[in-house]
C-alpha cells in the first residue's frame, strides 16, 4: 500500500526519521559556513577602521556612510552594466551554437560538446593572458590584420573597455551554451512540425514557439552568468589595465589594497549579498533553474 | 552509508585543521611577487634542508591583510620602510636577535639606522630603491620628459604605464606642487586633486606588478615605475632610458622583518643570515636591479650593473622616505577611487 | 530549415569554437616555443616541459590542487545530493530558507564568499591551510551539485518508483535501488562539475589559502604577473591533454556500456 503522500517528483511527504538524519549536516554546514560568515561580516560591518586594518571593536557607521558614497553608485552601476552586456553578448553568441548542437547527430553532437566545454577546463588566469598575447599593440591580431593589409598601422585593441568584453565572453560563454542547449533539446520535435503545418516560418516559430519554451533554460544561462561576472575584477585587471575599478575590484581592494577599511568592504559584501538573496526570492526561480538546467 | 561517511568526515575536517601543527622543518616566506630569486630559496633549502613555503603579495597592504587576520604565521615577512615602521609600532615584529646574522656589518651605512628603525632592531634591508620615469626613446625624447608633469602634459595620452599604488601617485602630485610627500590630509590632498583628476585619465595601464611588462610590448611609451623595473627594462634593450624626476622622489628600503607569532624563528635567522652573503646578495641584485644595501656584494657586480642609473642613482638626487601616515591612507585611497571613478 | 540558414548556422558555430579554442591554441603552441618572452616564434624545444616538471614548488602547487578538488567533491556530492533528495521530496519547516542559504554561495560574488568565510576563520583564529580551502570550495560546490541533481531528480519518470513499490520495495529501498542508479549519470556530471570548479577556483581560494596550501590558480597568478612564464603553458598543456583523454575514456565507456541512450 503506498503511503499516504504517494512517491514520486512533485510528490512531497513529510520527513521520516531518516530524512531528518540528512536535513542534520546541512542545516550544520549552511550554518557554519553561510550564516555565521555572514554575520560575523555584518559585525564587522559596523565596527571601526584599526590603524593597520583588520576591525577594531567598537561601533561605527563609517562604512555604511561610504557605501552611500557616489563612488560606490558609479562604480556599481556601470559593473551591472558591464555585466548585463557580457551576459547579453555571450546569450546572443550562444544561441545558434546551442540550436546546431541540440540539432546536430547523437555522436556529433557529443563531440561538439566536448569542444565546447574542454577550453573552459583549462586555467582561466592562462587564457585571460593568452587574449593579451592576441590583442596587443604587436600581437597576434594585429599581425594578421597588418598582413593581410587589412589596416596600416596596429589598432589599440588591448586595455580598452572592448578587451574586457572579450575576455569576459570567452570565460562565460560555455555558461550560455550549455543551458541553451538543453533547453533546446528537451524540444519535441512535434512542436516544429506543428508550427510548420500552421504555416509558421522560422522566425515566427522562434519568436512564438521555441523562445517562450525554453526561457528557463535561457533565465538559468543568464544567471550563471551574471553573477560571476559581476564580481569578475581579474579580466578588468587584466586586459582593462586596472583603468577602471568595479566592484569586485573595490570590495578586495579594501582587504588587499592601500585602504585598509575592512569595515567598508564588509558593509559592500553585506549589501551585495542582500541584494542578491532578496532578487532570488523575488524572482523565485528555484524550481525554473533545475528545470533548465536539465543534464 | 555513504552520507553517513561524509558527515563523519566533515565533522573531523574543522578539528584537524584548528589544532596547530606540529614545527617542522619548514619556513613561511611571504614576499613580493617579484623579489626573491627562486635560486636563492633554493639554494637555501639545498644547503639547510629548510623547505621553504612560499606566499607573495603585491602590495603592503595586501601583507598586512594577511597578517591582521591573524589566521595565517609567517617566519619571514618583506615590508617596505613604512609598513615595517607601523608593524613595529603594534608590536607585530619580534626583535632580530643579531648574533645570529653576522652579516650586518656588510651594509652601507646609508641603509642603516632609518627613520624607520632607529634602532636597527626589527628590519634587515633587503634591497633599496625608488620610482622614477622610464621612457622609449624611440618613441619619446628623453629631453623633453624630465618630470612628473612632463609626463602627463598631454601629449602622451593613452601611452603611460604607471604602478598602481594610490600613495605613490598622490605623492607625484605632492612633489610636483612643492608639498611635502608625507604631509597628507584633506587640504594637501585638495590641492593635489586638480592635477590628479589631469593625470589619470591619460593612464592606458595601471600595474603594480609588472609595468614593464606594457613597456617591452610597445603598448605605451613611457611609465613611471620601480627602479628595480626600469633597470630591468634599460638591461633589456637600450631603447629605454631612466630619468629622475627633478620634483623629487619616493626613496624606499624595502626590508626582511620576523613577526612577533613566527612559528620557526630559529630558520628565520638562518635565512637572513644566508641572504646577507656578498654571492647570495649578488645573484639577488642580478635578477632585481634594485639598489644593493650590501658592499660587500656590491664589489660582486659588474660595471655595468653598477653603471645603470635606476639601480644606482647619482647622490644629488632629490630623494624623501615614505613614513606612516595612519588613518591618512584611507583618504588617499578613496581620492584616487573617485578619479578613477571618474567623478 | 532552409540551407541557407543551416549554412549560417554552421559557420556562426564554428567561428565560436574557433573563438574559444584560439588561446588555447596559443598557449599550447607557446609552450613548445624556444623563447621566454613569447613575442616571436624561435623555435621548438621541450625545455618548458622538463622546467614544469623539475619545478617543485609548481607541482606542489598542483598536488594541492588535486587534494583540495577531490576531497570537496568527496564532500560536496553527498551534501548536494542529500539537499536535492530532500528539498525536492520532503516539506518541512524552513526549507524555503535551507534552500537558500545553500544557494546563496552560487549567487553571491565570489570575493563576497571569499572574504566572508576568511572573517570566520579569523574570528575562530582557525589557520588557514588545506582544510580551509576545502571548506570554501564545498561551500560554494554544494549548490552547483544541488541544482543540477535536483534537475535530473524533478523530471524523474514517477512510473519507475511506483512500479518498485508494486512490486513490494519499501520508499527508501525503491528509492536507493532504483531511483540513485538512474541519477547515476546527473550525479557522476555533477561530481565532475564539481571537481573542476574547485581545480580552477582563484578567488574565494586566493582568501583562504595559507602559505603551505597555496593550489595551481594562486601559483599561476603569482607567476603570471612577472611575465607569462612558459612553463606554466606547459604544465596547461598537459592538463588539458589529460582532460581530452579523460573526456574520451569517458565518452568510450558510455557507448559500450549499458543503460539507457544517452
Amino acid at each position: 500500500m503506498l503511503p499516504a503522500a504517494g512517491v514520486g517528483p512533485g510528490v512531497t511527504r513529510r520527513p521520516g526519521v531518516a530524512a531528518r538524519l540528512l536535513i542534520l549536516p546541512l542545516v550544520a554546514w549552511a550554518g557554519a559556513f553561510v550564516v555565521l560568515p555572514t554575520a560575523i561580516l555584518v559585525v564587522y560591518a559596523f565596527g571601526r577602521r584599526g590603524t593597520l586594518g583588520g576591525v577594531e571593536p567598537g561601533f561605527g557607521l563609517d562604512a555604511w556612510s561610504r557605501v552611500l558614497d557616489p563612488t560606490v553608485r558609479v562604480v556599481l552601476a556601470r559593473s551591472l552594466a558591464w555585466a548585463a552586456l557580457a551576459t547579453v553578448a555571450c546569450l546572443v553568441l550562444a544561441w545558434p551554437v546551442a540550436w546546431t548542437i541540440a540539432r546536430a547527430h547523437p555522436r556529433r553532437r557529443t563531440l561538439l560538446l566536448a569542444l565546447v566545454v574542454v577550453p573552459f577546463w583549462t586555467s582561466f588566469l592562462i587564457r585571460t593572458y593568452a587574449w593579451v598575447t592576441i590583442l596587443k599593440g604587436e600581437g597576434l591580431l594585429n599581425g594578421a590584420l597588418l598582413a593581410a593589409g587589412i589596416v596600416a598601422a596596429p589598432i589599440e585593441m588591448l586595455y580598452t573597455p572592448g578587451a574586457v568584453l572579450v575576455g569576459l565572453v570567452h570565460t562565460f560563454l560555455p555558461f550560455a551554451i550549455l543551458p541553451l542547449y538543453a533547453a533546446i533539446e528537451a524540444l519535441d520535435p512535434a512542436l516544429f512540425e506543428a508550427a510548420a503545418d500552421l504555416g509558421a516560418g522560422p522566425v515566427r516559430t522562434l519568436r512564438e514557439v521555441v523562445l517562450p519554451l525554453t526561457r528557463p533554460g535561457i533565465e538559468a544561462a543568464a544567471l550563471l552568468i551574471f553573477v560571476p561576472a559581476l564580481g569578475l575584477y581579474a579580466v578588468n585587471d587584466i586586459l582593462g589595465g586596472g583603468r577602471v575599478d568595479m566592484i569586485g575590484n573595490l570590495i578586495a581592494d579594501q582587504f588587499k589594497g592601500a585602504a585598509r577599511d575592512w569595515p567598508f568592504g564588509a558593509a559592500l559584501s553585506v549589501t551585495l549579498l542582500l541584494a542578491f538573496a532578496l532578487a532570488w526570492r523575488l524572482a523565485g526561480r528555484g524550481r525554473s533553474l533545475a528545470a533548465g538546467l536539465d543534464r | 552509508m555513504r552520507l553517513v561517511l561524509a558527515a563523519v568526515l566533515f565533522a573531523c575536517l574543522p578539528v584537524a585543521a584548528c589544532t596547530r601543527r606540529e614545527p617542522a622543518p619548514e619556513l613561511q616566506l611571504f614576499a613580493w611577487s617579484e623579489y626573491v630569486p627562486d635560486e636563492v630559496v633554493d639554494g637555501f633549502t639545498t644547503e639547510t634542508g629548510i623547505r621553504v613555503n612560499r606566499e607573495t603579495f603585491a602590495s603592503n597592504e595586501e601583507m598586512l591583510a594577511k597578517l591582521l587576520s591573524g589566521a595565517t604565521h609567517y617566519d619571514v615577512v618583506q615590508p617596505s620602510d613604512y609598513t615595517a615602521e607601523a608593524l613595529a609600532r603594534e608590536g607585530m615584529l619580534r626583535p632580530i636577535d643579531w648574533s645570529k646574522v653576522p652579516g650586518l656589518r656588510n651594509l652601507a651605512p646609508e641603509f642603516l639606522h632609518l627613520p624607520h628603525d632607529p634602532d636597527q632592531k626589527y628590519t634587515l634591508p633587503w634591497m633599496g630603491g625608488t620610482v622614477g620615469i622610464v621612457v622609449n626613446a624611440e618613441r619619446v625624447s628623453p629631453e623633453t620628459v624630465r618630470s612628473y608633469a612632463d609626463v602627463f602634459r598631454g601629449e602622451h595620452r593613452g601611452r603611460i604605464a604607471v604602478v598602481d599604488d594610490p600613495r605613490e601617485i598622490v605623492s607625484w602630485a605632492l612633489a610636483t606642487e612643492g608639498l611635502p610627500i608625507n604631509r597628507i590630509d584633506a587640504s594637501s590632498l585638495a590641492r593635489v586633486e586638480p592635477l590628479l583628476r589631469a593625470w589619470l585619465p591619460q593612464v592606458r595601464v595601471f600595474d603594480s606588478d609588472s609595468p614593464k611588462t606594457a613597456l617591452l610590448d610597445g603598448d605605451v611609451d613611457l611609465g613611471i615605475v620601480w627602479s628595480g623595473e626600469g633597470a630591468l627594462l634599460l638591461d633589456e634593450d637600450p631603447k629605454f632610458r631612466w630619468v629622475q624626476p627633478a620634483a623629487g622622489a619616493h626613496r624606499f628600503v624595502d626590508t626582511l622583518a620576523i613577526p612577533v607569532d613566527a612559528p620557526n624563528p630559529e630558520a628565520a635567522h638562518r635565512f637572513l643570515a644566508y641572504v646577507l652573503r656578498p654571492e647570495v646578495s649578488a645573484r639577488i641584485s642580478a635578477a632585481y636591479p634594485y639598489t644593493n644595501p650590501n658592499l660587500a656584494a656590491r664589489r660582486l657586480l659588474s660595471a655595468k650593473q653598477l653603471a645603470n642609473p635606476a639601480s644606482y642613482p647619482p647622490q644629488e638626487a632629490k630623494l624623501e622616505f615614505f613614513r606612516d601616515i595612519g588613518a591618512a591612507a584611507v583618504l588617499v585611497d578613496r581620492a584616487i577611487a573617485r578619479l578613477k571613478a571618474g567623478l | 530549415m532552409p540551407t541557407l540558414l543551416r549554412r549560417t548556422l554552421s559557420a556562426w558555430t564554428a567561428i565560436v569554437l574557433l573563438f574559444l579554442w584560439l588561446p588555447i591554441g596559443i598557449l599550447v603552441a607557446w609552450s613548445f616555443n624556444d623563447s621566454r618572452l613569447n613575442v616571436l616564434w624561435h623555435g621548438f624545444t621541450w625545455r618548458w616541459y622538463g622546467a614544469a616538471f623539475s619545478d617543485a614548488g609548481l607541482l606542489r602547487c598542483l598536488g594541492n590542487s588535486l587534494q583540495v578538488a577531490l576531497w570537496t567533491t568527496l564532500l560536496a556530492v553527498p551534501l548536494g545530493t542529500a539537499a536535492a533528495f530532500l528539498l525536492e521530496r520532503f516539506r518541512f519547516r524552513g526549507r524555503m530558507a535551507l534552500e537558500t542559504l545553500l544557494l546563496l554561495p552560487m549567487i553571491a560574488p565570489e570575493v563576497v564568499i571569499g572574504v566572508s568565510l576568511l572573517a570566520l576563520f579569523v574570528a575562530v583564529h582557525c589557520e588557514l591551510g588545506v582544510a580551509t580551502v576545502v571548506i570554501s570550495h564545498v561551500t560554494f560546490c554544494i549548490p552547483f551539485v544541488l541544482v543540477a541533481v535536483r534537475a535530473r531528480l524533478a523530471t524523474l519518470d514517477p512510473a519507475l518508483e511506483e512500479a518498485a513499490l508494486d512490486l513490494g520495495a519499501t520508499p527508501t529501498g525503491a528509492l536507493l535501488r532504483v531511483v540513485l542508479p538512474v541519477m547515476a549519470p546527473a550525479i557522476t556530471a555533477a561530481a565532475i562539475l564539481s571537481f573542476m570548479l574547485s581545480f580552477d577556483e582563484f578567488i574565494v581560494t586566493w582568501f583562504t589559502a595559507g602559505p603551505g596550501s597555496r593550489t595551481l590558480p594562486i601559483e599561476i597568478y603569482g607567476r603570471v604577473r612577472r611575465g607569462l612564464d612558459p612553463s606554466l603553458n606547459a604544465i596547461s598543456s598537459v592538463l588539458l591533454l589529460a582532460t581530452l583523454l579523460l573526456v574520451a575514456a569517458v565518452g568510450w565507456l558510455r557507448r559500450h556500456s549499458p543503460g539507457p541512450r544517452r
